[in-house]
Protein backbone atom coordinates (compact mmCIF):
# COMPACT_ATOMS: atom_id res chain seq x y z
CA UNK A 1 0.00 0.00 0.00
CA UNK A 2 1.50 3.47 -0.95
CA UNK A 3 -0.93 5.25 0.99
CA UNK A 4 -3.43 5.17 3.23
CA UNK A 5 -5.82 7.20 5.82
CA UNK A 6 -7.51 6.33 8.51
CA UNK A 7 -10.61 8.19 9.62
CA UNK A 8 -9.01 11.46 8.99
CA UNK A 9 -10.55 14.63 9.57
CA UNK A 10 -9.46 18.08 8.59
CA UNK A 11 -11.45 21.46 9.91
CA UNK A 12 -10.26 24.76 9.00
CA UNK A 13 -11.00 27.84 11.02
CA UNK A 14 -14.09 28.42 9.20
CA UNK A 15 -14.91 25.73 7.42
CA UNK A 16 -14.58 21.62 7.31
CA UNK A 17 -11.79 20.52 4.50
CA UNK A 18 -12.57 16.54 4.79
CA UNK A 19 -14.78 14.84 7.37
CA UNK A 20 -14.23 11.14 8.33
CA UNK A 21 -12.16 10.09 5.53
CA UNK A 22 -10.30 6.44 5.14
CA UNK A 23 -9.10 5.60 1.87
CA UNK A 24 -6.15 3.47 0.66
CA UNK A 25 -4.10 3.73 -2.63
CA UNK A 26 -2.19 0.73 -3.88
CA UNK A 27 0.38 0.52 -6.46
CA UNK A 28 -0.42 1.01 -10.30
CA UNK A 29 -3.60 3.22 -10.11
CA UNK A 30 -4.65 5.94 -11.82
CA UNK A 31 -7.19 7.78 -9.30
CA UNK A 32 -9.50 10.53 -10.64
CA UNK A 33 -10.48 12.96 -6.96
CA UNK A 34 -13.24 14.67 -8.71
CA UNK A 35 -16.25 16.91 -7.11
CA UNK A 36 -16.93 20.39 -7.00
CA UNK A 37 -15.28 23.73 -5.75
CA UNK A 38 -14.80 23.14 -2.00
CA UNK A 39 -15.42 19.50 -1.95
CA UNK A 40 -12.30 18.73 -0.18
CA UNK A 41 -10.52 17.66 -3.25
CA UNK A 42 -7.39 19.70 -2.56
CA UNK A 43 -7.56 19.42 0.70
CA UNK A 44 -7.27 15.42 0.42
CA UNK A 45 -4.26 15.68 -1.84
CA UNK A 46 -2.59 18.52 0.69
CA UNK A 47 -3.33 16.08 3.58
CA UNK A 48 -1.59 13.29 1.76
CA UNK A 49 1.23 15.63 0.85
CA UNK A 50 2.11 16.62 4.10
CA UNK A 51 1.46 20.18 3.79
CA UNK A 52 -2.00 20.32 5.84
CA UNK A 53 -1.65 18.55 9.36
CA UNK A 54 -5.10 16.45 9.94
CA UNK A 55 -7.37 17.46 12.79
CA UNK A 56 -8.03 14.01 13.71
CA UNK A 57 -7.01 10.47 12.20
CA UNK A 58 -3.71 9.07 10.71
CA UNK A 59 -1.94 9.58 7.37
CA UNK A 60 0.61 7.50 6.23
CA UNK A 61 2.66 7.66 2.62
CA UNK A 62 4.97 4.48 2.00
CA UNK A 63 4.90 3.75 5.53
CA UNK A 64 5.60 7.21 7.13
CA UNK A 65 4.14 10.69 7.72
CA UNK A 66 3.19 12.00 4.68
CA UNK A 67 6.00 15.04 5.45
CA UNK A 68 8.76 12.80 6.08
CA UNK A 69 8.08 10.53 2.91
CA UNK A 70 8.45 14.03 0.65
CA UNK A 71 11.69 12.61 -1.20
CA UNK A 72 9.18 9.57 -2.50
CA UNK A 73 6.13 11.39 -3.79
CA UNK A 74 5.14 14.16 -6.86
CA UNK A 75 3.21 16.67 -5.05
CA UNK A 76 2.01 19.30 -8.25
CA UNK A 77 -0.15 22.35 -6.54
CA UNK A 78 -2.77 23.91 -8.06
CA UNK A 79 -0.85 27.22 -7.97
CA UNK A 80 1.47 28.70 -10.57
CA UNK A 81 4.43 28.06 -8.45
CA UNK A 82 7.42 28.74 -10.30
CA UNK A 83 9.64 31.84 -9.89
CA UNK A 84 9.22 34.43 -12.95
CA UNK A 85 12.81 34.19 -13.44
CA UNK A 86 13.09 30.91 -13.91
CA UNK A 87 13.83 29.38 -17.61
CA UNK A 88 13.49 25.80 -18.08
CA UNK A 89 17.66 25.44 -18.11
CA UNK A 90 17.17 27.22 -14.10
CA UNK A 91 14.05 24.77 -13.50
CA UNK A 92 16.54 21.44 -14.44
CA UNK A 93 19.52 23.15 -11.94
CA UNK A 94 17.17 23.33 -9.40
CA UNK A 95 15.70 20.35 -9.64
CA UNK A 96 18.51 18.18 -10.17
CA UNK A 97 20.44 19.30 -6.99
CA UNK A 98 17.43 19.27 -5.29
CA UNK A 99 16.09 15.89 -6.27
CA UNK A 100 18.40 12.69 -6.42
CA UNK A 101 15.52 11.01 -8.48
CA UNK A 102 15.39 13.95 -11.11
CA UNK A 103 15.98 12.81 -14.66
CA UNK A 104 18.11 15.38 -16.77
CA UNK A 105 17.19 13.18 -20.08
CA UNK A 106 13.91 12.36 -19.26
CA UNK A 107 13.04 16.52 -18.84
CA UNK A 108 14.63 18.15 -22.00
CA UNK A 109 12.58 15.35 -23.73
CA UNK A 110 9.20 16.11 -21.95
CA UNK A 111 10.43 19.88 -22.74
CA UNK A 112 10.69 18.98 -26.57
CA UNK A 113 7.28 16.21 -26.03
CA UNK A 114 5.31 19.20 -24.02
CA UNK A 115 6.47 22.04 -26.43
CA UNK A 116 7.81 24.20 -23.46
CA UNK A 117 9.62 27.22 -24.80
CA UNK A 118 13.22 28.18 -23.45
CA UNK A 119 12.51 30.67 -22.14
CA UNK A 120 11.63 32.75 -18.38
CA UNK A 121 8.22 31.27 -16.92
CA UNK A 122 7.20 35.52 -17.11
CA UNK A 123 6.92 35.28 -20.64
CA UNK A 124 5.44 32.16 -21.17
CA UNK A 125 1.50 31.54 -21.09
CA UNK A 126 -0.35 29.68 -18.55
CA UNK A 127 -0.59 26.94 -20.17
CA UNK A 128 3.04 26.64 -21.11
CA UNK A 129 4.26 27.29 -17.48
CA UNK A 130 1.57 24.09 -16.57
CA UNK A 131 3.44 21.94 -19.13
CA UNK A 132 7.01 23.19 -17.47
CA UNK A 133 5.83 22.24 -14.23
CA UNK A 134 4.22 18.69 -15.14
CA UNK A 135 8.03 18.26 -16.72
CA UNK A 136 9.57 19.08 -13.70
CA UNK A 137 7.30 16.43 -12.15
CA UNK A 138 7.18 13.78 -14.87
CA UNK A 139 10.76 13.72 -15.06
CA UNK A 140 11.15 12.34 -11.36
CA UNK A 141 11.29 8.75 -10.56
CA UNK A 142 8.64 8.02 -7.71
CA UNK A 143 5.78 6.16 -7.28
CA UNK A 144 3.47 7.92 -6.32
CA UNK A 145 2.09 11.32 -7.84
CA UNK A 146 -0.08 13.68 -6.33
CA UNK A 147 -1.65 16.36 -9.04
CA UNK A 148 -3.69 18.94 -7.52
CA UNK A 149 -5.88 20.79 -10.83
CA UNK A 150 -3.11 20.25 -13.25
CA UNK A 151 -5.30 21.44 -16.22
CA UNK A 152 -7.18 24.01 -14.74
CA UNK A 153 -7.29 27.38 -16.39
CA UNK A 154 -4.79 25.67 -19.63
CA UNK A 155 -6.08 25.86 -22.82
CA UNK A 156 -7.53 22.82 -24.83
CA UNK A 157 -4.64 22.36 -26.47
CA UNK A 158 -1.85 22.33 -23.78
CA UNK A 159 -4.65 20.05 -21.96
CA UNK A 160 -3.76 17.59 -24.75
CA UNK A 161 -0.70 17.25 -24.51
CA UNK A 162 -0.44 17.20 -20.65
CA UNK A 163 -3.02 14.30 -20.38
CA UNK A 164 -1.41 12.44 -23.37
CA UNK A 165 2.06 13.02 -21.57
CA UNK A 166 0.45 11.88 -18.29
CA UNK A 167 -1.15 8.60 -20.57
CA UNK A 168 2.87 7.88 -21.72
CA UNK A 169 4.54 8.43 -19.25
CA UNK A 170 2.53 6.37 -16.59
CA UNK A 171 3.90 2.86 -15.46
CA UNK A 172 1.69 0.15 -14.19
CA UNK A 173 3.42 0.67 -10.67
CA UNK A 174 2.66 3.86 -10.26
CA UNK A 175 -0.24 5.74 -8.54
CA UNK A 176 -1.11 8.80 -10.04
CA UNK A 177 -3.87 11.09 -7.85
CA UNK A 178 -5.05 13.80 -10.03
CA UNK A 179 -8.12 16.22 -9.08
CA UNK A 180 -9.63 17.98 -11.99
CA UNK A 181 -12.71 19.89 -13.26
CA UNK A 182 -12.00 18.69 -16.62
CA UNK A 183 -13.92 15.54 -16.07
CA UNK A 184 -15.08 14.69 -19.75
CA UNK A 185 -11.36 14.85 -20.91
CA UNK A 186 -9.58 12.97 -18.56
CA UNK A 187 -11.99 10.42 -18.07
CA UNK A 188 -10.44 7.90 -20.06
CA UNK A 189 -7.60 8.28 -17.96
CA UNK A 190 -9.45 7.31 -14.50
CA UNK A 191 -9.20 3.15 -13.37
CA UNK A 192 -10.81 4.41 -10.32
CA UNK A 193 -12.84 7.62 -9.36
CA UNK A 194 -13.55 9.44 -6.10
CA UNK A 195 -16.22 11.32 -5.84
CA UNK A 196 -16.01 14.28 -3.21
CA UNK A 197 -19.28 15.91 -1.86
CA UNK A 198 -18.97 18.42 1.34
CA UNK A 199 -15.96 16.68 2.90
CA UNK A 200 -16.68 13.39 2.25
CA UNK A 201 -16.30 10.29 0.13
CA UNK A 202 -19.70 10.08 -2.21
CA UNK A 203 -18.45 7.19 -4.54
CA UNK A 204 -15.80 5.22 -4.70
CA UNK A 205 -15.61 2.78 -7.47
CA UNK A 206 -13.77 1.62 -10.66
CA UNK A 207 -14.03 3.32 -13.38
CA UNK A 208 -14.80 -0.27 -15.67
CA UNK A 209 -17.40 -1.39 -12.64
CA UNK A 210 -19.30 1.81 -13.63
CA UNK A 211 -18.73 0.71 -17.77
CA UNK A 212 -19.95 -2.45 -17.13
CA UNK A 213 -23.33 -0.69 -15.83
CA UNK A 214 -23.11 1.49 -18.63
CA UNK A 215 -22.32 5.01 -17.35
CA UNK A 216 -19.96 7.01 -17.97
CA UNK A 217 -17.53 9.25 -15.19
CA UNK A 218 -19.31 12.16 -16.28
CA UNK A 219 -22.89 10.28 -16.05
CA UNK A 220 -21.96 9.41 -12.01
CA UNK A 221 -20.62 12.81 -11.43
CA UNK A 222 -23.69 14.43 -12.95
CA UNK A 223 -25.82 11.41 -10.36
CA UNK A 224 -24.11 11.41 -7.29
CA UNK A 225 -23.49 15.47 -6.98
CA UNK A 226 -25.69 17.05 -8.66
CA UNK B 1 26.53 19.35 0.57
CA UNK B 2 24.80 19.62 -3.20
CA UNK B 3 21.49 20.41 -2.01
CA UNK B 4 23.17 23.20 -0.05
CA UNK B 5 24.63 24.80 -2.66
CA UNK B 6 21.36 24.28 -5.22
CA UNK B 7 19.81 25.88 -2.58
CA UNK B 8 22.44 28.84 -2.30
CA UNK B 9 22.55 29.16 -6.08
CA UNK B 10 18.24 29.41 -6.04
CA UNK B 11 18.94 32.06 -3.20
CA UNK B 12 21.00 34.19 -5.81
CA UNK B 13 18.95 33.69 -8.23
CA UNK B 14 16.35 35.32 -5.82
CA UNK B 15 18.33 38.08 -4.73
CA UNK B 16 20.77 38.73 -7.15
CA UNK B 17 19.43 42.09 -8.02
CA UNK B 18 19.13 43.53 -4.35
CA UNK B 19 22.48 41.89 -3.13
CA UNK B 20 24.16 43.79 -6.58
CA UNK B 21 22.15 47.23 -5.84
CA UNK B 22 23.52 47.24 -2.74
CA UNK B 23 27.07 46.60 -3.32
CA UNK B 24 26.83 49.00 -6.34
CA UNK B 25 25.30 51.46 -4.08
CA UNK B 26 29.13 51.90 -2.10
CA UNK B 27 30.33 53.86 -5.45
CA UNK B 28 27.81 56.23 -4.44
CA UNK B 29 28.83 56.37 -0.44
CA UNK B 30 32.45 56.74 -2.22
CA UNK B 31 31.40 59.79 -4.14
CA UNK B 32 29.79 61.34 -1.11
CA UNK B 33 32.82 61.00 0.65
CA UNK B 34 34.50 63.11 -1.84
CA UNK B 35 31.94 65.63 -2.22
CA UNK B 36 32.53 66.96 1.63
CA UNK B 37 34.97 69.54 1.42
CA UNK B 38 34.53 71.32 4.71
CA UNK B 39 37.65 72.90 5.93
CA UNK B 40 38.07 72.16 9.54
CA UNK B 41 39.46 68.36 8.89
CA UNK B 42 38.16 67.26 12.00
CA UNK B 43 34.60 67.79 10.94
CA UNK B 44 35.34 66.96 7.28
CA UNK B 45 36.35 63.35 9.23
CA UNK B 46 33.37 63.29 11.08
CA UNK B 47 30.81 64.21 8.23
CA UNK B 48 32.27 61.46 6.49
CA UNK B 49 32.31 58.98 9.04
CA UNK B 50 28.94 59.98 9.42
CA UNK B 51 27.86 58.80 5.80
CA UNK B 52 29.33 55.30 6.25
CA UNK B 53 27.08 54.97 9.27
CA UNK B 54 23.97 56.01 7.37
CA UNK B 55 25.43 53.38 4.92
CA UNK B 56 26.07 50.84 7.26
CA UNK B 57 22.10 51.41 8.41
CA UNK B 58 20.64 51.55 5.29
CA UNK B 59 22.46 48.17 4.25
CA UNK B 60 21.44 46.59 7.19
CA UNK B 61 17.72 47.79 5.67
CA UNK B 62 18.09 46.67 2.52
CA UNK B 63 19.18 43.25 3.80
CA UNK B 64 16.69 42.50 6.38
CA UNK B 65 14.25 43.32 3.37
CA UNK B 66 16.23 40.84 0.91
CA UNK B 67 16.31 37.90 3.64
CA UNK B 68 12.69 37.98 4.46
CA UNK B 69 10.83 38.64 1.21
CA UNK B 70 9.38 35.20 1.85
CA UNK B 71 5.71 36.39 2.18
CA UNK B 72 5.16 36.49 -1.50
CA UNK B 73 6.56 33.33 -1.93
CA UNK B 74 3.66 31.70 0.26
CA UNK B 75 1.26 33.99 -1.69
CA UNK B 76 2.60 32.74 -5.08
CA UNK B 77 3.10 29.06 -4.03
CA UNK B 78 6.58 28.79 -4.15
CA UNK B 79 6.59 28.34 -0.55
CA UNK B 80 5.34 25.09 -0.91
CA UNK B 81 7.83 23.64 -3.51
CA UNK B 82 10.25 24.51 -0.75
CA UNK B 83 8.26 22.75 2.11
CA UNK B 84 7.88 19.32 -0.03
CA UNK B 85 11.07 19.74 -1.43
CA UNK B 86 13.83 16.87 0.24
CA UNK B 87 16.20 19.36 2.08
CA UNK B 88 15.53 20.10 5.97
CA UNK B 89 13.48 23.49 6.92
CA UNK B 90 17.29 24.08 9.03
CA UNK B 91 18.80 23.38 5.29
CA UNK B 92 16.82 25.92 3.76
CA UNK B 93 17.04 28.64 6.63
CA UNK B 94 20.89 27.96 6.75
CA UNK B 95 21.06 28.75 3.03
CA UNK B 96 18.88 31.62 3.48
CA UNK B 97 21.02 32.87 6.37
CA UNK B 98 24.50 32.32 4.41
CA UNK B 99 23.75 34.21 0.85
CA UNK B 100 22.37 37.64 2.96
CA UNK B 101 25.64 37.05 5.25
CA UNK B 102 28.16 36.50 2.52
CA UNK B 103 26.72 39.52 0.58
CA UNK B 104 26.76 41.34 4.42
CA UNK B 105 30.20 40.68 5.09
CA UNK B 106 31.45 41.87 1.12
CA UNK B 107 29.42 45.53 2.18
CA UNK B 108 30.75 45.87 5.57
CA UNK B 109 34.31 44.75 4.74
CA UNK B 110 33.85 47.84 1.64
CA UNK B 111 32.79 50.14 4.30
CA UNK B 112 35.61 49.32 6.69
CA UNK B 113 37.76 50.36 3.44
CA UNK B 114 36.41 53.17 3.00
CA UNK B 115 37.22 54.48 6.69
CA UNK B 116 40.46 53.65 6.05
CA UNK B 117 40.16 55.70 3.19
CA UNK B 118 38.63 58.74 5.03
CA UNK B 119 41.60 58.12 7.59
CA UNK B 120 44.39 58.00 4.37
CA UNK B 121 42.25 61.67 2.75
CA UNK B 122 42.78 62.92 5.94
CA UNK B 123 46.50 62.25 6.79
CA UNK B 124 46.11 59.41 9.24
CA UNK B 125 47.97 56.45 8.69
CA UNK B 126 47.49 53.44 10.27
CA UNK B 127 50.08 50.34 10.62
CA UNK B 128 48.97 46.93 8.87
CA UNK B 129 47.61 45.83 12.30
CA UNK B 130 45.50 48.43 12.86
CA UNK B 131 44.39 48.17 8.76
CA UNK B 132 43.28 44.70 9.14
CA UNK B 133 41.74 45.37 12.41
CA UNK B 134 39.63 48.29 10.49
CA UNK B 135 38.93 45.88 7.53
CA UNK B 136 38.23 42.61 9.31
CA UNK B 137 38.03 43.13 12.70
CA UNK B 138 35.29 45.79 13.14
CA UNK B 139 33.29 44.65 10.52
CA UNK B 140 32.85 41.16 11.97
CA UNK B 141 32.39 42.33 15.57
CA UNK B 142 29.52 44.54 14.28
CA UNK B 143 28.10 41.77 12.31
CA UNK B 144 27.88 39.23 14.83
CA UNK B 145 26.64 42.04 17.17
CA UNK B 146 23.89 43.72 14.67
CA UNK B 147 23.65 42.07 11.35
CA UNK B 148 23.62 38.32 12.22
CA UNK B 149 21.15 38.57 14.81
CA UNK B 150 19.05 40.95 12.77
CA UNK B 151 19.19 38.88 9.14
CA UNK B 152 18.27 35.72 11.74
CA UNK B 153 15.23 37.41 13.47
CA UNK B 154 14.00 38.89 10.16
CA UNK B 155 13.99 35.36 8.80
CA UNK B 156 12.37 33.47 11.71
CA UNK B 157 9.83 36.57 12.04
CA UNK B 158 9.07 35.82 8.35
CA UNK B 159 8.39 32.25 8.97
CA UNK B 160 6.12 32.51 12.05
CA UNK B 161 3.96 35.01 10.02
CA UNK B 162 4.01 33.09 6.62
CA UNK B 163 3.24 30.01 9.06
CA UNK B 164 0.51 31.07 10.96
CA UNK B 165 -1.08 33.55 8.48
CA UNK B 166 -2.21 30.34 7.26
CA UNK B 167 -4.53 29.47 9.74
CA UNK B 168 -5.86 32.93 9.23
CA UNK B 169 -4.17 34.46 12.11
CA UNK B 170 -0.53 35.71 10.97
CA UNK B 171 -0.78 38.86 12.71
CA UNK B 172 -1.15 37.71 16.53
CA UNK B 173 2.44 35.62 16.21
CA UNK B 174 3.98 38.25 14.36
CA UNK B 175 2.78 41.51 16.90
CA UNK B 176 4.10 39.32 19.76
CA UNK B 177 7.02 38.43 17.82
CA UNK B 178 8.09 42.40 17.28
CA UNK B 179 6.97 43.57 21.23
CA UNK B 180 8.34 40.57 22.52
CA UNK B 181 11.37 41.07 20.48
CA UNK B 182 12.31 44.65 22.09
CA UNK B 183 11.39 43.06 25.34
CA UNK B 184 13.82 40.59 25.36
CA UNK B 185 16.37 42.76 23.90
CA UNK B 186 16.33 45.02 26.55
CA UNK B 187 16.41 42.01 28.73
CA UNK B 188 19.68 40.74 26.66
CA UNK B 189 20.93 44.48 27.07
CA UNK B 190 20.93 44.24 30.68
CA UNK B 191 22.53 40.69 30.78
CA UNK B 192 25.46 42.00 28.26
CA UNK B 193 26.60 44.90 30.47
CA UNK B 194 26.14 42.78 33.72
CA UNK B 195 28.63 39.88 32.03
CA UNK B 196 30.97 42.15 29.96
CA UNK B 197 34.48 42.06 30.33
CA UNK B 198 34.25 38.34 32.51
CA UNK B 199 36.50 37.64 30.36
CA UNK B 200 39.68 39.99 28.84
CA UNK B 201 38.40 42.21 25.75
CA UNK B 202 39.08 41.98 22.63
CA UNK B 203 42.06 45.01 22.19
CA UNK B 204 41.52 45.70 18.89
CA UNK B 205 42.48 49.20 17.58
CA UNK B 206 45.78 49.31 20.38
CA UNK B 207 48.11 50.91 18.04
CA UNK B 208 45.53 53.46 16.58
CA UNK B 209 45.81 56.34 18.88
CA UNK B 210 49.01 56.73 18.13
CA UNK B 211 48.29 57.38 14.66
CA UNK B 212 45.40 59.70 15.42
CA UNK B 213 47.92 61.37 17.78
CA UNK B 214 50.94 61.62 15.40
CA UNK B 215 47.96 63.44 13.01
CA UNK B 216 46.05 66.05 14.91
CA UNK B 217 48.61 66.18 17.68
CA UNK B 218 47.94 65.60 21.37
CA UNK B 219 44.39 65.84 21.73
CA UNK B 220 42.20 66.79 25.11
CA UNK B 221 43.20 64.85 27.73
CA UNK B 222 39.67 63.65 28.65
CA UNK B 223 39.02 62.16 25.50
CA UNK B 224 42.14 61.24 25.41
CA UNK B 225 41.61 58.84 28.29
CA UNK B 226 38.57 57.77 27.52
CA UNK B 227 40.09 56.28 24.03
CA UNK B 228 42.79 54.79 25.75
CA UNK B 229 40.64 52.90 28.17
CA UNK B 230 38.11 51.85 25.37
CA UNK B 231 41.39 50.85 23.58
CA UNK B 232 43.15 49.19 26.81
CA UNK B 233 40.12 47.33 27.53
CA UNK B 234 39.05 46.19 24.07
CA UNK B 235 36.28 45.42 22.68
CA UNK B 236 34.24 42.89 25.16
CA UNK B 237 33.71 39.17 23.81
CA UNK B 238 31.19 38.18 26.26
CA UNK B 239 28.17 40.22 24.16
CA UNK B 240 29.56 39.31 20.75
CA UNK B 241 28.98 35.10 22.17
CA UNK B 242 25.30 36.11 23.61
CA UNK B 243 24.48 37.51 20.10
CA UNK B 244 26.15 34.77 18.05
CA UNK B 245 23.82 32.08 20.42
CA UNK B 246 21.24 34.29 20.05
CA UNK B 247 21.63 33.77 16.08
CA UNK B 248 22.01 30.29 16.02
CA UNK B 249 18.62 30.13 18.42
CA UNK B 250 16.61 31.72 15.90
CA UNK B 251 18.19 29.77 13.27
CA UNK B 252 17.16 26.87 15.07
CA UNK B 253 13.77 27.73 15.56
CA UNK B 254 12.90 28.87 12.17
CA UNK B 255 14.15 25.81 10.79
CA UNK B 256 12.04 24.23 13.29
CA UNK B 257 9.17 25.51 12.55
CA UNK B 258 9.62 25.24 8.30
CA UNK B 259 10.06 21.20 9.37
CA UNK B 260 6.56 21.41 10.89
CA UNK B 261 4.39 24.23 9.30
CA UNK B 262 1.30 23.63 6.84
CA UNK B 263 0.77 25.67 3.62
Amino acid sequence: MLAHLEHVTKRYVKADGVLDVSLEFPAGEVVGVLGLNGSGKSTLLKLLAGLLTPTQGAIRVFGQAPRQARSQFVFLGERDALWSWMTPKDAETFMSGVYEDFDVSRFNELLDILDVPRRKTKAMSKGERGRLRLAMCLSRDVKLYLLDEPLAGIDLISREKILSSLVQEWHTDETILLSTHEVAEAEGLFERVLLMKDGRIALDTQAEELRSQGKSVVDAFREVLA
Amino acid sequence: MRTFRTLLWLEHRRSWVWAVSLLTSLIFWAWGIKQVLVSDIAARVGIRSSLLGAAAAIGLLVLAIMIGRLRAETRNGQYQVMLLSPPSGYTHILARFTYASVVAAVYFVAIGFLYWWIAELAGIHFDAVTLIELILGLPFFGMAMVVFPMLAWVLLLMVVVSSYRLAGSGWIPGTVMVFGSGVALGKLGEIMARVAYALPGWRIFRHALGAVVERFGPIDPDVSMEMSQVIYQGLPIEPLLIMLAVTALMIFLAGRIWQEVEA
